[in-house]
């Protein structure tokens, strides 16, 4: 006991104040301590009253300003006598720890008399503390606690004197030795004092308190068992003890961050104690070090008596583990010494329902000191209400009720759907942020002593510095993806029928049902170890007054959850045994995907052949329930599932697969699709009127890649072609412009440029709407003969040209007759668009046009394309001093043309060129580099030539 | 251009194939008593070309300048209010649509807008009242819902509004639907009526075609006159002075499903069937209907087959074509056929060879 060493030694006046105002503090806390209802207060009624009756009676009225002051010194005597007392308690710590429930009944109904109405009390206090209020922290020597008042905001601080705390010490440590298990849940005790302050409230307004009490005891006894019986201790749980522990483990692994840097060092010497079997003493400096500077409302007291019962509980707990397995706790120690909350900051519990997630969520979180908050499907779940309330769990620590850390448990997290997932995007939120600030503000956490960071907390923000435990039923919902990533999962394995049947066994005896063992088991499988569902079960029997027996599980007269399968395991099962589903189209395309996988024998293909019968009957009967809405025509499904399994089944766990390959056909249709009608618009509608999207896959679109090809052009530049081949290439332009088809850059790879021609360039020209797709089968050669690169260029640039030829004839209003007649839908639609505004010059119109080609972006002005049609343009055009003339085309196009075939522009160039130099003088303004920035010197011999 | 637009009727006195029945719309017309109107027959055989000179006959060449629209209609529908994206060719006398393009919502096309656009009766220049035309595509592949909302509509607003319905089958068309329109069949152009055509394009093309050479093309068309004249422009294309024994280049789908079909004939297991699934599943992502797959591949089958089986196989192809029309996942179908040919035919191997 080094604590005890350095209590301060009331002065002799001091205490004669003290002794004064006794009373008081006796009253109160004799009320205090007699609420929690547990072995405690039996001692402090023996012992307090004899301290306090003499110094009541000469001192009958304390004034109200001192009463805390006295509250708080009156501790100090306590203190110091309490070692002496100390190592003769233990004879009574067993008497009581032995002391049922009825026992505590009775006092409790006696008690009121003694109490002064708590509710009545407080108000009280609160006045007093002024006497030990300071404007500045600085003022005060040794520890205080911050207190903001809730109306104006003002900050004081209150001094906590170290007698109190060493008082409180020594009632701990009284209080531990007792070590005595709670015979109920923590909530139903808390219940309870609730509820009997509840009934004392009314007893003094009323006087009449049998009729209450007795109202209670029915209440109880109609629990569920599932509650009553509900683990409340670490040891009692069910569940899988490794997952228990890990969990546990994770959550001691905030208390360096929660509970302050002091407490590393103990945990440490905690363990080493537990290791040891030491003495209870050490438990009891863990514990009130720990919980000193929280501890100050009217609850402190019964809060400490948890945490003893708990700290003895968890010794009891890790001598189990210690005669275990030593890895854990190896484990244990290695993880506590690092430093901070652990690297997950979130815990994921998964599982079936019914294995007791949300119970060892409570259990763990208690038993390490936390007050759980639990937010669960029943609650608000959108991002704003969740965020404050996940900031006042993190952030904020209650002072007046209960002033333990909380421990935020999420519950049904993946039932968040809609705005629930708000809850999931919070948290990822916080974590992310506290990912960023991590280490530096943790270390400096670590510095301060607990006081300070309790100080800095309202202010800090410190985005998650308490744990956080999500619990859900399906991993793999797609909520909690991102979620996934982040948080430490736990899997919750089914505890072993044996487990559970032992309880269920331990459950019966107590509530008199006489069971079999053979029968708690069948019904544990049934239920697959669902421990809520069997007892639920077990106790609606017993209210029937009948027994289980085997006939009555396996007869299904019990009820059964409503359990969604994987569709792994329907088609696994399929293969094996049946099982039961809900999403029958899914499980019919699984169906689908793998049975031809599967290594039945079927010599003739009939099993074939009667399972994709099946297979049809299965799609139109899902087509005509869905048309009809005819939903009870469903479950004639599962009758063909049962027919496959028949005919495929086998003893061999088959490779199953998810069915990708429907859903893949679906998305590239649709896409294929949307590129035909895309392109279909950009036709003129003389042509796209006559051609569906069928009619052109089916008829047109081989043919047409045959004639965008033809084998006979030669690739070579245009002056070395022959009159007829000209002709040709220009009827090739034509159909190209009608068709709104034209080439673009694409990255050939390597596979598919085998059926090319041009397989050693890698990047290549390929027909913009990606028309040639539509012939491109996987492991078919179709004969396209597919032209040169450099032709391709060629067809480009003629393209582009005779667009903008196009345009401006529109613009113009001039048609230049003969082959261009037919270009007068198109004109005449483009005119409808085109602003008739001068300024602006061909290049938006030709972007107008084209959505097609990104290739080249063309900025010639309608005159310079061809001899014939800027003659006919010219004579139009306002004879203005400047005109952009020259094919400008893209960079890139230049230097291509540069490289590859440089005669083709020249004769281009050359052709305008010729023309224009005929109609005019030199009348020439280059704008090179005007509209794609980049400039290169070019000569004007160059244009001239 | 190609030479199916090219060559392509602009009028009713010009067309080749079915003169008479362009005679006799062009009788309706001068009549002026023009009925709606149902044109169906197998695709490529010339109804939207007939339809195109009936509409010119009737407006003169303003029906050819048409605008597209890309509309997007908000259609009140009870409680909610459903955007309806439709694309129109209009001109100032006639709308062109495609209404069965809103999927499962056609109804709402139907009876929201083509009413509306019926409703709007069109003043012509002399100030007379003049009559609107709506030209509907696909109708077949209209839901019942939609066709039995497009009755009323025919009813009500004949008096200044004429339907002209286009579809490849009649037989989906409701029964009341086709019984309020002139019905005209436009069938496939026989091969002799191609075969013209192809001398046609060839005199104004000024080319010289070897004897047979047309009718091969024509063969090889099956009876769609937009493919013969495709393919006559390929064999122009891929090599000029024509020789009579030219590659007519084929359609590479169904040389796939003649792969597909070989694939089958050599070996009949599960395993193969998988395979097949795959081979399949590349037509149908390529937009080629699912039942001219089925027909395509029966054909390819049964040119191998012994006749013995050939009635077998046609009824079980028959069987599994009406199932994956009422069906929706047509995979499922086809492969069943294959499997049902699989069955059969390695039945009849074992039979026939022990």
């Amino acid at each position: 006991m080094d604590m005890d060493m350095d209590v301060d030694v009331p002065l002799p006046e001091e205490l004669e104040l003290l002794e004064e105002s006794y009373i008081i503090h006796d009253q109160e806390f004799e009320h205090l301590d007699l609420e929690p209802s547990e072995p405690y207060p039996y001692e402090d009624e023996e012992e307090e009253p004899t301290q306090a009756k003499s110094p009541a009676a000469d001192d009958s009225s304390p004034s109200p300003g001192t009463l805390i002051h006295c509250h708080k010194r009156s501790r100090s005597l306590d203190g110091s006598d309490a070692p002496v007392p100390d190592s003769s308690r233990p004879s009574d710590e067993k008497r009581s720890r032995i002391a049922d429930d009825e026992e505590e009944e009775e006092w409790l109904r006696y008690s009121p008399s003694k109490v002064i109405d708590p509710v009545m009390k407080e108000p009280a206090v609160d006045d007093k503390e002024e006497t030990l209020l300071w404007r500045f922290a600085s003022d005060i020597d040794g520890d205080f606690i911050p207190v903001t008042a809730p109306s104006g905001g003002d900050r004081v601080y209150a001094k906590m004197s170290i007698e109190e705390m060493n008082e409180r010490r020594e009632k701990l440590s009284l209080r531990t030795q007792s070590g005595g298990l709670i015979e109920e849940p923590i909530n139903v005790l808390l219940q309870r004092v609730e509820q009997e302050a509840f009934t004392k409230a009314l007893q003094a307004s009323s006087g009449d308190q049998n009729d209450l009490v007795l109202s209670e005891t029915p209440v109880v006894h109609e629990k569920l068992w599932v509650d009553k019986y509900a683990p409340n201790s670490f040891t009692e749980l069910l569940s899988d003890e490794q997952t228990n522990r890990e969990v546990l483990l994770w959550l001691k692994q905030w208390d360096s961050c929660v509970f302050g840097s002091e407490i590393r060092s103990t945990s440490n010497e905690v363990l080493s104690a537990l290791r040891r079997h030491l003495s209870v003493g050490q438990h009891q400096k863990f514990s009130n070090s720990n919980f000193l500077w929280k501890n100050r409302g009217p609850g402190w007291n019964k809060e400490n008596f948890r945490l003893s019962n708990d700290f003895e509980k968890k010794s009891t707990d890790f001598d189990q583990i210690n005669s275990n397995s030593k890895v854990i706790q190896d484990l244990w120690n290695k993880k506590s010494r690092s430093t901070g909350p652990p690297e997950q900051k979130i815990l994921l519990l998964c599982g079936p329902p019914g294995l007791g997630k949300t119970t060892l969520a409570h259990v763990a979180a208690r038993h390490c000191g936390y007050r759980v908050v639990e937010i669960n499907a029943s609650d608000d779940r959108s991002a704003s209400t969740i965020e404050a309330k996940i900031l006042d769990v993190v952030q904020m620590n209650s002072v007046t009720s209960d002033s333990r850390p909380k421990c935020l448990v999420i519950d049904e997290i993946d039932g968040a759907l809609g705005d629930g997932k708000g809850a999931v995007e919070v948290i990822l939120k916080m974590v992310s942020d506290d990912k960023k600030s991590d280490t530096g503000k943790e270390n400096a956490a670590k510095e301060e002593n607990p006081q300070k960071i309790s100080a800095k907390k309202g202010r800090k923000s410190k985005p998650l510095s308490r744990p956080v435990i999500c619990i859900c039923n399906d991993l793999y919902a797609p909520v909690l993806r991102p979620l996934r990533q982040v948080a430490r999962v736990h899997v919750f394995a089914q505890p072993t029928v044996s487990r559970i049947v032992s309880r269920l066994k331990y459950i019966c005896n107590k509530e008199a049902m006489k069971t079999s063992s053979i029968a708690l088991a069948a019904l544990a499988d049934y239920t697959e170890c669902d421990i809520r569902s069997c007892l639920n079960t077990l106790q609606f029997l017993h209210k029937k007054k009948e027994n289980l027996n085997m006939l009555d599980v396996s007869s299904q007269v019990i009820g059964r959850k409503d359990m969604s399968k994987s569709v792994f395991d329907v088609w696994k099962g399929l293969t094996g045994k049946v099982v039961r589903s809900g999403d029958y189209e899914l499980i019919m395309d699984g169906v689908h995907e793998n049975i031809l996988q599967l290594p039945y024998h079927d010599p003739v293909m009939q099993k074939t052949v009667k399972c994709l019968n099946c297979l049809g009957i299965s799609d139109l009967l899902h087509q005509y329930t869905l048309r009809r809405q005819q939903m009870h025509l469903l479950a004639y499904q599962p009758a063909l599932a049962i027919t496959v399994h028949r005919s495929v089944a086998q003893v061999q766990r088959p490779n199953i697969e998810w069915p990708k390959s429907y859903l893949r056909y679906r998305t590239m249709l649709t896409e294929k699709m949307d590129t035909l009608r895309s392109w279909y618009y950009t036709i003129p509608p003389y042509i796209s009127r006559h051609l569906s999207i069928k009619s052109f896959v089916e008829e047109a679109v081989s043919l047409l890649l045959h004639i965008l090809s033809p084998p006979t052009l030669r690739p070579v530049a245009l002056n070395l072609l022959s009159e007829n081949e000209k002709n040709d290439l220009d009827q090739l332009v034509s159909k190209m412009i009608t068709y709104s088809i034209t080439y673009k850059n694409v990255k050939l790879n390597p596979l598919s440029s085998d059926r090319s021609n041009e397989a050693s360039d890698t990047l290549g020209l390929a027909f913009d709407p990606p028309i040639a797709d539509f012939v491109n089968f996987k492991g078919y050669r179709s004969g396209h003969y597919v032209l040169a690169l450099a032709m391709k260029q060629v067809l480009v640039h003629e393209v582009e040209k005779q667009r903008i030829l196009q345009v401006s004839t529109a613009r113009f209003g001039h048609l230049i007759d003969g082959c261009n007649k037919e270009n007068e839908a198109l004109s005449g639609k483009e005119t409808g668009r085109l602003q008739p505004d001068k300024a602006s010059h061909a290049g938006p119109c030709a972007k107008s046009i084209e959505k097609t080609s990104r290739h080249s972006n063309p900025s010639m002005p309608p005159t310079s394309c061809k001899p014939e049609s800027s003659t006919a343009s010219l004579k139009l055009k306002p004879s203005g001093g400047t005109r952009r003339s020259s094919g400008l085309s893209s960079f890139f196009d230049r230097f291509r043309k540069l490289s590859k075939d440089s005669q083709n522009t020249d004769t281009v160039v050359r052709k305008e060129e010729t023309s224009e130099r005929d109609l005019r003088p030199l009348l020439f303004k280059f704008n090179e580099g005007f509209t794609n920035a980049v400039k290169r010197p070019v000569r004007v011999r160059e244009f001239l030539l | 251009m190609l030479w199916v637009d090219k060559y392509r009727p602009k009028t009713l006195d010009q067309v080749l194939v079915h003169q008479d029945v362009a005679q006799n719309l062009k009788k309706l017309v001068t009549e002026q008593d023009c009925p709606h109107l149902l044109f169906y027959g197998p695709s490529g055989s010339g109804k939207k070309t007939l339809i195109m000179a009936l509409l010119r006959q009737i407006f003169g060449s303003s029906a050819e300048k048409v605008k597209v629209e890309n509309k997007t209609w908000k259609v009140d529908a009870g409680s909610r209010t459903i955007d309806l994206e439709l694309t129109t060719l209009s001109s100032t006398n006639h709308v062109e649509l495609n209404p069965s393009d809103a999927g499962f919502q056609d109804r709402y096309i139907v009876q929201e807008i083509i009413k509306e656009m019926a409703k709007n009766r069109p003043i012509d220049t002399k100030g007379k009242k003049g009559f609107k035309v709506l030209v509907l595509n696909e109708v077949d592949k209209l839901s019942r819902e939609a066709q039995h909302s497009l009755r009323r509509t025919m009813e009500k607003y004949s008096a200044y509004c004429r339907l002209i319905l286009c579809c490849n089958s009649s037989s989906k068309v409701s029964e009341a639907i086709r019984s309020r329109c002139l019905n005209v069949r436009i069938n496939a152009p026989t091969e002799e009526q191609i075969v013209k055509v192809l001398e046609f394009i060839a005199k104004k093309e000024r080319l010289q075609i070897p004897s047979g050479f047309a009718a091969r093309i024509a063969e090889k068309s099956s009876r769609s006159l937009r493919r013969a004249i495709l393919s006559f422009e390929t064999c122009r294309v891929q090599q000029y002075p024509f020789t009579s024994n030219q590659i007519i280049p084929p359609m590479d789908w169904e040389e796939y499903i003649f792969e597909i079909a070989s694939d089958i004939m050599k070996e009949q297991s599960p395993k193969r069937l998988y395979q097949v699934r795959h081979k399949l599943y590349e037509l149908l992502v390529n937009c080629i209907p699912p039942e001219i797959i089925l027909k395509r591949l029966l054909f390819e089958l049964l040119k191998k087959l012994d006749a013995e089986l050939k009635h077998e196989v046609c009824h079980w192809a028959a069987y599994y074509e009406h199932r994956m029309r009422l069906g929706q996942k047509a995979i499922f179908h086809l492969e069943a056929f294959v499997a049902k040919f699989m069955s059969i035919y390695k039945a009849f191997l074992i039979a026939a060879f022990g």
